[in-house]
């Protein structure tokens, strides 16, 4: 080693120094350029340099070398790389190693600005991708929202005008009334069709789906898209020292098409990859898998980090706004995403600890038809939803009614009753499991979008249960209401579907229950733009029911306004929307028309992210709703609701102090 | 003169290293340069009539490809935890980095700024994300290195923390 050229050591960028004590330094190789461009050191080979009174970082990372190094024997330590600000500015890395040999302390610096680009780069690639990533589910989810909000604006009202009219055409009518009323069912069925229209218009990505059913020329080919998931993320897993690849079983001359579409495919693949990568070690392999199980093919992705958390179910995985461990995931949306998009195909998604070690994410999807076949042929078969059609019977049942909106509670329960069954209502999923601990029902309805627990979940749930106990008769009401969402729903398990909004008739035909037991109401009449219809009158002169609507909106009413208020403080756009569309729903059973059409500009404002009208529209909502609620409070005290003191005669109607107002 | 080191902790790209910049050198760019290891920089203040030169830690925010190094925070008199308004989930993290930093070093002072605030109208936070914050006892500001509104009393904040006063 006397020969070699120590000057080299400089050009690589390294100096060597020899520790004095006292935090002093001895230079044991020439000083690099950068030493003197940041601390402006330059010293011959041999002079001390008192260089760590320099630098902060320097300082701190030898105060933790020395006790690290303290036990005497021969031992390394490294630090991370850190930035130094060059005198004529900009920086300048560095990184440090300290080492002992034969008692002594030696510590080695050097500029590594080479791979520190390098890394930076890689990082800042990755990272971009993220935040990219980030953006685009964010407004995937706004999408979603908005498109959920305008199914059930347009769904609610037109639910009621079809009962109604299925109501009429039961009673005695004119030629001239009947012709009247069949203009009128065209026009909700052309509605109808407008729904359809709204969910292709405002979702390319539903417009996908509901493609990817019609035959098997919008089948993906899962191969492909797991090799160009794996393309893309190679660079990101490498940053981490996880290896990511094909499982060596798949065969590579086998079809792997499924029924899909490949850009939201890749986007399944990628949240999945992204969700493994967050868990699996540096050093460890995720690996991609494709198996065929009959008239399926099942993709697993396989890490090696720790599993699932104890006592997390997987359903628990899948929901909105579910985050890992410790908040580990980001915003909660990837995994609900990929699980709406796979049971939309008809297909199915679940994740579970491996034996070995790590999680195995799992979907499986419908194999697509082969060119050239039937365009059905890739498809479940719709004629299952005949085959699983409910045989409750005839005569009174038991029923259990799940759905989130109270006033359709109310109302569905007052037309079952009429009808001599008994029925039990509840608000979510897990509310429904709760109600079949306790009784046993002939038919349970549950409406698919619900909060804390949807329909969906509710019906895994009870599946799981009824194994033991024989098969109950469950049927999905939807706001998605396409073909191919009733094929998803039957694939799902249930015996049947009723698309929102759907009328008494179909619910009849569905419980199998003559017409005539019906009765039907209409609180918001279409074509009423002034005449106010009696409402107890509406309601077939039922005080009780009355009454229980009335309390049901005084209750509510405020807290909707509330939540309302608090999205335009806060500038929460769907929340806005969704508040505003929530009290729209309740005021529209009292056909208060002057509040429906201030909830619509606030839903509007809400949908548009305009905000600075919105407190105007605000107060006059709210003196609006407060003339109802003086008004409900008038007619349900004069029913014998538990108010003091006498309601004005005038207030008994809802109606009657807009007559006034007019 | 007294010296104080201060680290900054917070998600990647929540904008530490523009706060610094806006703060140290009144610089203020809109493209992301992601931060690799740590950089140090020194700002001279005046707090409670004293002299105090802050050393700034700059360290690298916290994700899938780098964790923090908590023995960064060894030797520090304060922190200053931030998030982005505009990234829910940023909250989210910041809440468990403090509960960390308090397992790693002990209590330590902290001001937590929400950043970013110049984008206020497209904060994607719950309502009730202030309320969360200050049930924990924080000392909350809103940011943005961009405008330089609440920077410099953030650290400036932070500084009287740090004497005591």
């Amino acid at each position: 080693m006397t020969n070699f050229p120590k000057e080299a050591l400089a050009r690589l960028g390294y100096v060597f120094l020899e520790h004095q004590g006292n935090a002093q330094f001895r230079l044991l190789s020439p000083a690099p350029r950068w030493l003197s461009k940041i601390w402006n050191i330059t010293g011959e080979e041999g002079s001390t340099v008192p260089i760590a009174e320099k630098s902060p970082f320097l300082l701190d990372f030898l105060y933790e070398a020395d006790s690290l190094l303290g036990s005497g024997a021969d031992a390394t330590c490294q630090s991370e790389p850190w930035m130094e600000n060059s005198a004529s500015g900009g920086g300048i890395p560095l990184q440090a190693m300290a080492f002992q040999v034969n008692g002594k302390r030696y510590l080695a610096l050097q500029s590594p600005e080479t791979q520190f680009k390098e890394r930076t780069q890689l990082l800042q690639t990755a990272r971009e991708s993220l935040l990219e990533h980030e953006k685009l589910l964010r407004e995937i989810q706004k999408k979603e929202i908005l498109l959920h909000c305008i199914i059930h604006d347009l769904s609610q009202p037109l639910s009621i005008m079809s009962a109604t009219m299925d109501f009429l055409a039961e009673e005695s009518l004119s030629d001239k009334a009947r012709g009247i009323l069949d203009l009128g069912k065209d026009a909700s069925h052309r509605q109808l069709s407008m729904i359809q229209d709204v969910l292709q218009v405002f979702s390319a990505d539903l417009k996908a789906s509901f493609e990817a059913e019609k035959g098997a020329d919008f089948a993906a080919d899962l191969l492909q898209c797991a090799d160009k998931a794996i393309g893309g993320f190679v660079p990101v897993f490498s940053a981490k020292r996880v290896s990511l690849s094909l499982a060596p079983a798949v065969d590579r001359d086998a079809s792997w098409r499924v029924r899909g579409e490949p850009t939201r495919l890749e986007r399944i693949l990628s949240n999945l990859l992204e969700n493994a990568l967050r868990y699996a070690p540096s050093g460890s392999r995720v690996t991609i898998g494709l198996s065929r199980e009959r008239e399926f093919v099942k993709t697993t992705v396989d890490d090696e980090g720790p599993g699932l958390p104890a006592g997390m179910s997987p359903s628990q995985v899948f929901v909105l706004f579910s985050k890992g461990k410790e908040g580990g995931g980001k915003a909660g949306l990837g995994l609900y995403f990929c699980r709406l998009t796979v049971e939309r195909w008809g297909g199915t998604i679940s994740c579970e600890s491996r034996p070995e070690r790590g999680t195995r994410f799992w979907f499986r999807l419908p194999a697509a038809a082969k060119r050239g076949s039937s365009p059905e042929s890739g498809a479940p078969n719709p004629e299952i939803r005949k085959r699983g059609e409910p045989q409750v019977g005839k005569g009174p049942m038991r029923v259990l009614f799940a759905d989130d909106q109270e006033e359709i509670r109310l109302l569905t329960t007052y037309q079952l009753e009429r009808g001599g069954h008994r029925v039990v209502t509840v608000a979510n999923g897990q509310k429904a499991l709760e109600a079949l601990q306790r009784e046993t029902f002939d038919v349970i309805l549950l409406d698919e979008q619900m909060p804390v627990m949807t329909g969906l979940d509710a019906l895994k749930a009870i599946r799981k249960q009824e194994k033991q106990s024989g098969r109950a008769v469950v049927i999905a009401l939807t706001g998605y209401n396409t073909d191919s969402d009733r094929v998803r729903l039957l694939n799902a398990g249930f015996d049947g579907v009723l698309g929102k909004p759907f009328s008494m008739k179909a619910l009849e035909e569905m419980l199998r229950l003559p017409v005539s037991a019906l009765v039907h109401l209409n609180p918001e009449r279409a074509g009423n733009h002034g005449a106010e219809p009696d409402l107890l009158q509406k309601l077939g002169g039922d005080e009780k029911l009355l009454r229980k609507i009335s309390r049901t909106f005084l209750r509510d009413a405020p807290k909707k306004l509330a939540q309302i208020r608090d999205a335009i403080r806060a500038k929460r756009g769907e929340k806005l929307a969704f508040s505003a569309h929530a009290l729209k729903s309740s005021a529209g059973i009292f056909g208060a028309e002057r509040a429906l059409k201030l909830c619509q500009d606030l839903q509007e404002c809400g949908r548009s992210l305009r905000y600075a009208e919105a407190p105007r529209i605000y107060d006059s909502l709210k003196e609006e709703i407060a003339k109802l609620e003086a008004n409900l409070r008038g007619y349900a005290g004069l029913k014998g609701l538990p108010r003091a003191g006498a309601t004005p005669k005038g207030r008994r109607r809802v109606t009657g102090s807009r007559r006034k107002s007019k | 003169m007294l010296q104080k080191k201060i680290c900054m902790l917070g998600a990647f790209a929540v904008g530490k290293t523009s706060l610094v910049r806006r703060f140290v050198e009144s610089i203020y760019s809109d493209a992301y340069h992601t931060t690799v290891g740590v950089k140090i920089s020194n700002k001279l203040v005046r707090a409670g009539g004293k002299e105090v030169t802050l050393v700034l830690w700059d360290l690298y925010g916290e994700d899938d490809f780098q964790k923090t190094r908590w023995s960064y925070l060894k030797g520090a008199s304060a922190y200053l935890l931030v998030a982005d308004g505009t990234r829910r989930a940023t909250l989210d993290k910041a809440i468990a980095l403090a509960r960390r930093a308090g397992e790693e070093v002990g209590p330590l002072p902290f001001i937590f700024c929400m950043n970013k605030c110049d984008l206020a109208s497209d904060w994607d936070l719950d309502p009730d994300w202030e309320a969360r914050v200050s049930a924990l006892n924080w000392t909350i500001l809103r940011s943005s290195a961009k405008s330089g509104e609440g920077v410099e009393e953030a650290f400036l904040r932070l500084t009287r923390k740090t004497l005591g006063l």
